[in-house]
Formats: structure tokens, sequence, C-alpha cells
């Protein structure tokens, strides 16, 4: 009896340290783009995290804010500074899952729709978002484009401010997951 | 009951990932990241000196900056200041994230400065403050025999004696989204000094700090004391309290202060003036940041 309770402890901590179906990235890229008269405003974070889980087809991706690299500097204190307010809310999130009946574990490109929640500026919004995604073996790449309108998450844009600034932001992803190892 | 416990144990270990369970995994992978703390303050300068700010790899920032004349100049005489103005006009710009270099020219005295300023430790979850180091070189090209602020009037011999020298350690910290304060231990040497009372040698310790009151206006206070300024001396410590008003491109800071000089040597060293009998100058400063970046091409239409 007390090697079978052994043997089952033995297995469930050996279990939980599996990750057969995760897939991961620590270095996925989301960018935006916005398009006003006077000047274009765009910013690229290339330390986004992601997992996937394959078998469940649940995604989930986080993303620091401040990471956002934007060719004007001053573009880059005014987002996290005014806009996204970084310090209050330092992560843009979402969490969802694959709806389509798709078999994630065998190669093929597939049109995905993640349906579940985009958090922004601290404001959860229910989103379905639409994307491409690469089973190429132990390699998975995810594109998307989606829009976010700055109404939908309280992002403020100020009277005061010269330049216009767009109402609907685009925004465009690339992860490239690899089977997911535990550090 | 222990069987039970076993079994719970088991459940709760074994590899069912929830949404939650996702997230909290992409949360113990993200803590390895550095968090730096951005925007401690505004600009590159909190009123009269320098913040521990640098400019950003290929950006330009313009300084013009303006000091009225004294509030207690007199309304005939001098409209209450309003009739005359000393200006610094400013460049700088950001070699890489850490380095700036800067030049300046300002119509007191006629000074010429060239300064560097490194950014060494920045603020982040590992270092609880963020550490600049700051030099610079004052040149003075007023006709010799002309008069300083105090009175004095100053003989030059050669050029080596018109060159004063700063050093600056500024440790800042933004302790949360509103404020941020900074200390800026000082060492100013004056090739030639102002008499044979006037150590060439000056220690400082300034004080400042920042309290955003909304997004785009914050409060700001800067204190520059001196420990070895003889009894003898007419100057003053500097005082300066202002605020900001952020906007697209553009810093606006406004300010009042004891200093009519807009450079280490003249506001930390050599503050004539006095708040307590109203020798107070308004001013402003208006910071202008240009993107030099490859990236930046064709952005601005």
């Amino acid at each position: 009896m007390k090697n079978f309770i052994k043997l089952i402890i033995i297995t469930c901590l050996t279990s939980s340290t599996t990750f057969g179906q995760l897939f991961s990235t620590q270095s996925g890229e989301t960018s935006f783009f916005s398009e006003t008269p006077v000047e274009n405003i765009s910013g690229v974070n290339k330390t986004v995290g992601a997992i996937l889980n394959t078998s469940t087809k649940e995604i989930a991706v986080s993303m620091k804010m401040t990471a956002f690299d934007f060719p004007n500097k001053l573009m880059q204190e005014h987002f996290n500074e005014n806009y996204i307010e970084s310090d209050k809310f330092p992560t843009g999130l979402f969490k969802g899952k694959i709806v389509e009946d798709i078999d994630l574990t065998k190669n093929g490109t597939y049109d995905v729709t993640a349906k579940g929640q985009l958090t922004l500026h601290g404001i959860t919004q229910a989103r379905e978002i639409k994307g491409k995604l690469t089973v190429d073996n132990q390699k998975i790449t995810l594109t998307s484009n989606f829009d976010v309108k700055l109404v939908d998450h309280k992002i403020d844009v100020p009277k005061l401010v010269f330049s216009k600034i767009a109402e609907v932001i685009a925004v465009k992803s690339k992860y490239i997951f690899s089977p997911y190892v535990k550090k | 009951m222990k069987k039970l416990f076993i079994i719970l144990l088991c459940t709760i270990s074994s590899p069912i990932f929830s949404q939650d369970d996702l997230m909290k995994i992409l949360d113990t992978e993200s803590k390895n990241q550095v968090d730096y703390a951005t925007a401690t303050f505004k600009g590159t300068r909190l009123i009269n000196g320098q913040t521990i700010e640098t400019v950003n790899k290929n950006h330009l920032n313009f300084w013009i900056s303006h000091r009225f004349g004294a509030i207690n100049s007199g309304f005939i005489e001098n409209f209450f200041g309003l009739d005359e103005a000393r200006i610094r006009l400013g460049l700088e710009y950001g070699i890489t994230d850490q380095l700036t270099i800067g030049a300046g020219r300002s119509s007191q005295e006629k000074m010429y400065d060239f300064y560097a300023k490194y950014k060494l430790l920045r603020q982040s979850n590992l270092i609880p403050v963020t550490l600049t180091l700051y030099g610079s070189n004052a040149i003075s090209t007023v006709a010799t025999g002309s008069a300083l602020e105090s009175g004095t009037v100053m003989k030059y011999y050669d050029n080596l004696e018109r060159m004063t020298y700063t050093g600056q350690a500024i440790i800042a910290r933004k302790f949360n989204d509103k404020l941020s304060l900074q200390l800026m231990p000082t060492f100013l040497h004056f090739n030639k000094a102002e008499t044979t009372d006037t150590p060439n040698n000056i220690l400082a310790l300034g004080a400042g700090g920042r309290l955003k009151l909304s997004k785009r206006l914050s409060l700001s206070a800067e204190y520059y004391a001196n420990f070895n300024r003889p009894s003898s001396s007419n100057y003053h410590n500097s005082l300066a309290l202002g605020f900001d008003i952020e906007t697209g491109g553009h810093v606006f800071q406004f300010h009042l202060t004891n200093s009519r000089g807009m450079i280490e040597r003249q506001f930390i060293a050599q503050t004539t003036k006095q708040w307590s009998d109203g020798g107070i100058f308004y001013g402003f400063n208006i910071s202008r940041s240009f993107s030099f970046d490859k990236r930046a091409k064709g952005m601005n239409k």
C-alpha cells in the first residue's frame, strides 16, 4: 500500500513537469501603426510573451507596454505617460481560445479565430481576433491583424495635443512558438 | 482521509492548464525581464539645473530659456522686470541613450557652455535610483573689466581665467507616477576667483523634485545650498519653483527663482538676489525635441 502511494505521488510530481502540449515564446512581435494628417505614429514590441496549448487550443499573450519601441522617443514617452499610463497599467493581455475545430498537432496552415478577453489600459473587452496559424512540426507561427478602438479602452486623447491621434489603431502580431520548457 | 488528500494533491499538480495557468506561466517567465523606470522627469532640465534625464539616441533638443528682470526692480524703471531679459539658447544631442552632449550660449556674461552627461545607473526593479554624471565647462566672453551681477569688476589676463568647470553626480528616484526627487552633489571650480576671499572651489548640494498634478502639468522645485561660501559673501543659495506644461513636442517650464543665470556657475555660486526681499526673477524654458532616428524619416509629414 505504501509503495502504491509513493508511486502515485511520483507519478503526480513527474506528470506536472511535462508540457507536451504547451508552446511558448518570449520574443513575439506586436506592432501598431497610426496614420494621422500631421504625423505617423508607430511602435514595436519584440519581447511579447505568448503561450499556446495545442490540445485545449487556449492561448495567452502578455506584453509590457514600456517595451514598445518608437522611432520618436518623445512619442514613446507620451504613449507610456499620457495614453497607456504604463505605471498604472503595465501590461497588455489577451487570453482566449481558438474556436475552430482543428487539430493543432497536425502540420498545416489554418485560419483561426481566438475568442477571449483583451485587456489594455486596465479595461477588459471581449474580442474575437482573427489570425493565421502555421504548424510546422515543433514550430508554430501565429500572425494576426486587428484594430483597437481607443474609446473601448478609455484611452483619452487630451484636447491640448497639437497632433491628432487616430481613434482606431491597427495592431499587427507575429509569434513564433516553440515547445515550452520550464526554466 | 490520507488517500483523499493524495488524490487531491494529484489533481492539483496534474497538468490541466486553464487560461489562468497559461497567464501564470507567462508571468513567471516575464519576471526575468528588467523593468526600468521611465520619464522620471519631463525634461533634461529641472528648472535651472540638470535632471538625470538624458536625450535619447539620435534625438536633438533645442532649449530657449528666458529670465526677466527682478520683480522688485520697480514699475516705472523696469515694469517689474519685464523690460529686460537674459536669454540662453542651447542644443543637446543624444549620442547614445545614455550619453548626451550639449552646448549653450547665455547673454549673462556672454557665456558659452559645453557639457556632457552620462546615465550610469538606471532605476529598475534591481536598482533603486538613477545616477547620471554631468560635467561642464563655461567660458565667459565678456570684455575684460566688465562687472558681474554682484558689481565686482573682473579683469581677465588670459582665456583660461575665463573658465569655470562643473562636476555633478545627479541621483534621482521616481517614487511613483507622480513624485520624483533628486539630489545633486556639485563641485565647481573657478579658474579665477571673484575676490581674494572667494574660494576657487565650491562645494554645493542641490535637491529638487517634481510632483505631477495631471498628465501634462507638474510642479517642480529646486534648491542649491553652498557649503563653503565665506561669511563676507553677498551671494545666496538658489531656490526656484515652477510648473511644467507638456504638449506634443514641447515642454514649457514657467518658474520663479532668485537666480538670474542659467548655468551652474551663475545660479549655484553667484546668486545675488533673495526671495525674502522680492528679488525674484520670473522666466521660462521651452524645449523642443527632434528625432533624427532613421526609422523616423518620412514620419513627419
